[in-house]
Formats: structure tokens, C-alpha cells, sequence
């Protein structure tokens, strides 16, 4: 039996702000630093050696997307720069509609985050504001859903997407997934932390059970209610088993299934491949580089508290 | 007429109201995609099924008898387990290092967490597409970059071993970003007071991390343990755009292999699929629970 005394979370978020300032380690007396020289620099290459091998992918991905194929077999690993062409992205393009795929995958996005958070922050709501009986049983059921690896109920729903119909259309996609137990969970332990006299105190002024949660309770838990977009856009974008079992044409065919075939038709020209890996990755790699503190700070601490 | 309820003040009391109304779209879509399958999933793996798929009679435990039975299908189970370990620890250790190694302000330190961080913009999909194009025989990069060392690659896809390293060392990269920003995260947040008072007793370098700091993160790396392990389990992408199970089923995990017979090219057979999808629900399961008993121990500790 899963305990249900969660701890509710504190704000990762703004949290790091108030840390001191990290001088720790220089504090020390300066013949210690000169002796740490040569540590510093065996660190150093260590780091560079690991960074070397985790790049590789990606290094060697884009700089074939952008040169004729077998351009490493000739000119090693640094390219000519003459060389450089979208060739390789016209061919992508036109051996799978990607483009088209962008545009299905966005919609199943969209469709997917808006379902997700706006069921999740209802039922967050109804998990810890009002008393009712049943309620403890409903957080349960919610946690027991995380337990449960999503390819293990595919076939089920399987047979009912297309009962009613919902097969190869962007909304079949997205039906089975328009409530999570994750944002569900992360919202509900937001709200929880919540001080109830805020609550009460929107209540007392008139304001309706909706209106509470927009109005008051949504906007005090600001960074995890992004930390639950984040991550239900993120599955959205990066979700293969479902849309690849329950679209068999290309009318609602998502980035990622179109990626994967890519890869299967253009088996003989790698180039052709990285370059629709370059373009699939384009939204996550953004939110990488510009957003990298965020997920070390919130993302990840949301997911471990 | 009696006069309504507008003139008195709003019911505020916690057990009052539309509130626990709030909770049934979520829960109703709960109930209908993930516990409904879930009864059903159990439901259809005691049953023969038809030529299209269709539930036919109850078998009672008969799919699980020929599957568990079957040598093709233990080595399946064996296979998923080897790949989930690999990846996990190839990722775990790696990233644990890397995050352990930029601790300290380091040259080019934001440039090598970038770096470190980049895995994760990366899809099981789409990571899987990057490695294709680089365990590619003649035409793949990483033989070619071997050749400029003097190395000849093997055939990395097409030999049952290289396969099962090829699926671990794509898994274990495409979990290296996640597995990077929780520790980078675990690090940063060992109180600074501890690390001075190690360093005062001399522990430097390769002791404190081992002593001090790794100790600390424990909670975080036991946490990427069992995430890791679980996503490893439930490994598809990779084997569909790398090997589709191959050579000779050498790399046909559970959920490939779940694949196969529910939606492969040959006669759906939802039973014996159904039967995986409950095994592996069990082994994520057990894995679960004994999280749950080593995180409560953390915190009797």
C-alpha cells in the first residue's frame, strides 16, 4: 500500500536565489591552489574526454545534416565549409512529410498540455481544498496510475480508439492522454503547500470554487504549475509507442513516429537521417540552452520532491 | 416565492460547494484509459484470441504457461533486463562523474554542462535515429571515424553481442541529460558547510566525492536507479529504428516483443501480448515497492 502523507513541495523554483554565494572553495590559503594545478587539470581532461564522447552524436548529426553525404569518409571529422548544403533537408522533407508531421505534432502538443493541465489542476483542487469522503481513495488512485508503464495498456485502448472511430486522427492521439496522474501529482502537492487561510480567505470574499483556483491558487504556485507544462509538453513531443500503433497513415502521423521511419527508408544516406533529427529536436534543443537552469533547478527537483 | 439563497453569505465551509465535482474529469479519464485497460489487459491475457485479435474463450493461465515456457521468450526477458542495467548504469555513472568532476568552477564549465545537458532535448525516437546513422555499416560515421584511427568497426547492428551494446549505448545516452541534470541539481545542493568542514580534515578530490558528496546525493542517484531501470525496461523506440528486434531476436525486448504480437505483421494475438504487458507490470512493480522500502528506510536512517 502506497502511504499517502506525501510531504507537500516547497517552492523549488526561487529557492536557489537565497543560496550564499558560493566562495567556499576559495577561501583556501593560495599555496593550496597552486598545489591543486596540476588536479585542476587532470579534472579538466577528464571532463573534456567525457563532454567529447556525449557530444559526439550530436556533433557528428549536425554537421552531416548540413554536408553531403559520406562527407566525413572524405574530409574527416572537420568538414570543408565549402561544402556546406540543406540538400540533405529537401531530401528528408520529401522522403517523409515532416513538415506536416511538425504541424500534427504541435496540435498534439497543444491539445495534450492544455487537457492535461487543466484536468490536473481541477482535480488537484478537488484533492485538497474541499473535504470530502472518497478523497484520500482518488489520491491513491492517482499515484497508483504512476506505477503503471504506459505500453502495458495500449491494448485496450487500442480497441477503443478505433471503436469509436478516433484512429489516424490527431484527437485519437491524444484522448487516451488528456488527463496524467504526474501533473495531477505535482499540482496536488503545489496546492498543498498552499496555507489554507489563503484559500479561505478567497472563499470568504465570494469567490466560487473556480475562481479560488485561476484567480488565487494557480498564480501562488506559479513555478510548478510551469513545471507541469514543461513536463506534460515535453511527453506530448517526445511520445512514439501510442501515435505509432494508432496512426497507420499520414493524416495524423506525429514528428517522432515520421523520424523513426525516416530512419527505416533512408537507411543507406545517413545524412538524410540526422538532418530530420536535426529538425525534430529543434523546440527541445531551445529549451535546453535557454532554459538549462530552469530544468536543474525546477524540473528535475519536481520530479525527486 | 421564498427568498433566495443571494442575500445570505457564500457557504465557505471545506465540505460544501461544487469543489469535489472538480475532480471527476480527471479522474473519470483515469478510470476510462488507465484503469479500465488495466482490468481489461488482465482480462484478455486469460483468453485465446481469434484471427483479428478478438477474445475467443477463456484459457485461464494457458498464455502465460506457453510464454513462460518458451526459451525465445525467457531470453526476451533476460535481454530487456541486461539492456534497462546496462543503460542505467552506463548513464548513472557517467553523469554522476561529470556532474561530481564541474562541481568546481572549472575552464569552460558552462560550455561542458551545456553539453552534458543535451542528450535530454533528444526523444527515445529521435535519439535512436542519430545512432542509426552512426552504427550504419559502410556508410555509418562511427566506423568511419574508427577508420581514421586504424580501427576497423565491427558490424555494430548485425552481430547479436555489438547489437545488445549498440541498443545499451543509445539507451544509456539518450538517459544521460536527464540522468546529468538530477545530479547537477544533487550536487549544488550539498550544503557548503559540509564540504568546507571535510576539506579542513584534508578530504580533497577523489575522498570527499567518494565520502562525503556521494553519500549525500544518495537519495537523487537511488531515485535515477529505479527511473532509469524502469525506462530501460520499457524500451521500444530504440529497437524499432535500430535493429526491429534482430539479428535473430537477439534484441527483442518486452515491449518490442509485446509489439510483435499485437501489432506486428502476423496474426494479432492480444493474449499472449496482454500476458507481457502484465509481466512487465509486475517487474515495475516489484521495482516500485522496493523503492518505496529503500527511500523508508532513508528516512528512519
Amino acid at each position: 500500500m502506497i502511504s499517502m502523507d506525501i510531504k507537500p513541495t516547497p517552492t523549488p523554483a526561487g529557492a536557489d536565489k537565497q543560496r550564499r554565494p558560493r566562495h567556499d572553495l576559495r577561501s583556501r590559503p593560495r599555496g593550496a591552489l597552486r598545489i591543486t594545478g596540476i588536479g585542476t587539470i587532470v579534472r579538466f581532461l577528464v571532463v573534456l574526454f567525457l563532454a567529447a564522447i556525449v557530444f559526439l552524436p550530436v556533433y557528428v548529426s549536425y554537421v552531416s545534416a548540413f554536408t553531403p553525404n559520406g562527407e566525413m569518409a572524405r574530409s574527416g571529422i572537420v568538414p570543408n565549409p565549402a561544402h556546406v548544403t540543406l540538400a540533405n533537408f529537401r531530401a528528408a522533407a520529401t522522403a517523409v512529410p515532416l513538415l506536416r508531421e511538425y504541424v500534427v505534432s504541435i496540435g498534439v502538443v497543444t491539445l495534450q498540455t492544455v487537457g492535461q493541465l487543466l484536468t490536473g489542476a481541477l482535480a488537484a483542487y478537488a484533492l485538497v481544498f474541499p473535504r470530502w469522503r472518497g478523497r484520500r481513495i482518488a489520491f491513491g488512485l492517482v499515484l497508483v496510475t504512476l506505477a503503471i508503464p504506459g505500453e502495458t495498456i495500449v491494448i485496450p485502448n487500442y480497441e477503443l480508439v478505433g471503436s469509436i472511430g478516433l484512429r489516424n486522427t490527431i484527437l485519437g492521439v491524444v484522448i487516451p492522454y488528456l488527463a496524467a496522474g504526474y501533473p495531477i501529482f505535482l499540482l496536488r502537492q503545489a496546492f498543498a503547500a498552499v496555507p489554507v487561510e489563503i484559500w479561505e480567505a478567497a472563499r470568504l470574499d465570494g469567490a466560487g470554487d473556480i475562481r479560488a483556483l485561476f484567480t488565487i491558487i494557480i498564480p501562488t504556485c506559479r513555478p510548478q504549475v510551469t513545471n507541469a507544462v514543461i513536463w506534460s509538453a515535453l511527453a506530448a513531443w517526445n511520445g512514439f509507442f501510442w501515435p505509432l500503433l494508432i496512426t497507420d497513415t499520414a493524416a495524423a502521423r506525429t514528428i517522432q513516429v515520421g523520424i523513426s521511419q525516416l530512419a527505416a527508408s533512408e537507411a543507406g544516406s545517413p545524412s538524410v537521417i540526422f538532418a530530420g533529427a536535426v529538425l525534430v529536436v529543434v523546440p527541445t534543443m531551445l529549451l535546453v540552452i535557454f532554459a538549462q537552469r530552469f530544468l536543474i533547478n525546477g524540473l528535475t527537483r519536481g520530479v525527486l520532491r | 416565492m421564498r427568498t433566495t439563497a443571494s442575500s445570505r453569505p457564500v457557504v465557505t465551509g471545506r465540505g460544501t460547494g461544487v469543489g469535489p465535482w472538480l475532480a471527476v474529469p480527471g479522474l473519470a479519464l483515469l478510470v476510462v484509459f488507465v484503469f479500465r485497460p488495466l482490468v481489461r489487459t488482465l482480462q484478455l491475457s486469460t483468453y485465446a484470441s481469434d484471427l483479428i485479435g478478438n477474445p475467443t474463450r477463456f484459457v485461464g493461465l494457458d498464455n502465460y504457461v506457453s510464454l513462460l515456457t518458451d526459451s525465445d521468450f525467457l531470453h526476451t526477458v533476460t535481454i530487456s533486463i541486461v539492456i534497462a542495467l546496462l543503460g542505467m548504469v552506463l548513464a548513472t555513472v557517467g553523469a554522476l562523474c561529470a556532474a561530481l568532476l564541474l562541481r568546481r568552477r572549472l575552464l569552460g564549465g558552462g560550455i561542458f554542462n551545456l553539453i552534458f545537458s543535451l542528450p535530454f532535448a533528444y526523444s527515445a525516437a529521435s535519439a535512436s535515429a542519430v545512432f542509426a546513422g552512426l552504427f550504419a555499416p559502410s556508410v555509418g560515421v562511427l566506423n568511419i571515424i574508427l577508420g581514421e584511427f586504424g580501427v576497423g568497426g565491427p558490424h555494430w547492428l548485425a552481430d547479436p553481442v555489438t547489437a545488445v551494446w549498440s541498443i545499451a549505448i543509445a539507451t544509456a545516452w539518450y538517459e544521460f541529460g536527464f540522468a546529468f541534470l538530477v545530479l547537477t541539481a544533487a550536487v549544488r545542493d550539498v550544503p557548503p558547510e559540509v564540504v568546507e568542514a571535510a576539506q579542513m580534515d584534508g578530504a580533497g578530490g577523489f575522498r570527499l566525492a567518494a565520502r562525503i558528496l556521494v553519500p549525500i546525493m544518495r537519495p537523487s542517484i537511488l531515485f535515477l536507479v529505479v527511473t532509469q531501470t524502469i525506462t530501460g525496461l520499457q524500451s521500444f523506440a530504440q529497437i524499432q529504428v535500430l535493429t526491429r528486434g534482430g539479428p535473430a531476436g537477439a534484441t527483442t525486448t518486452l515491449v518490442y516483443r509485446l509489439y510483435q504480437l499485437a501489432f506486428g505483421n502476423g496474426t494479432p494475438d492480444f493474449g499472449r501480448a496482454s500476458v507481457i504487458a502484465i509481466i512487465l507490470i509486475l517487474i515495475v512493480t516489484a521495482i516500485t515497492a522496493l523503492q518505496f522500502r529503500l527511500f523508508g528506510r532513508e528516512k528512519t536512517a
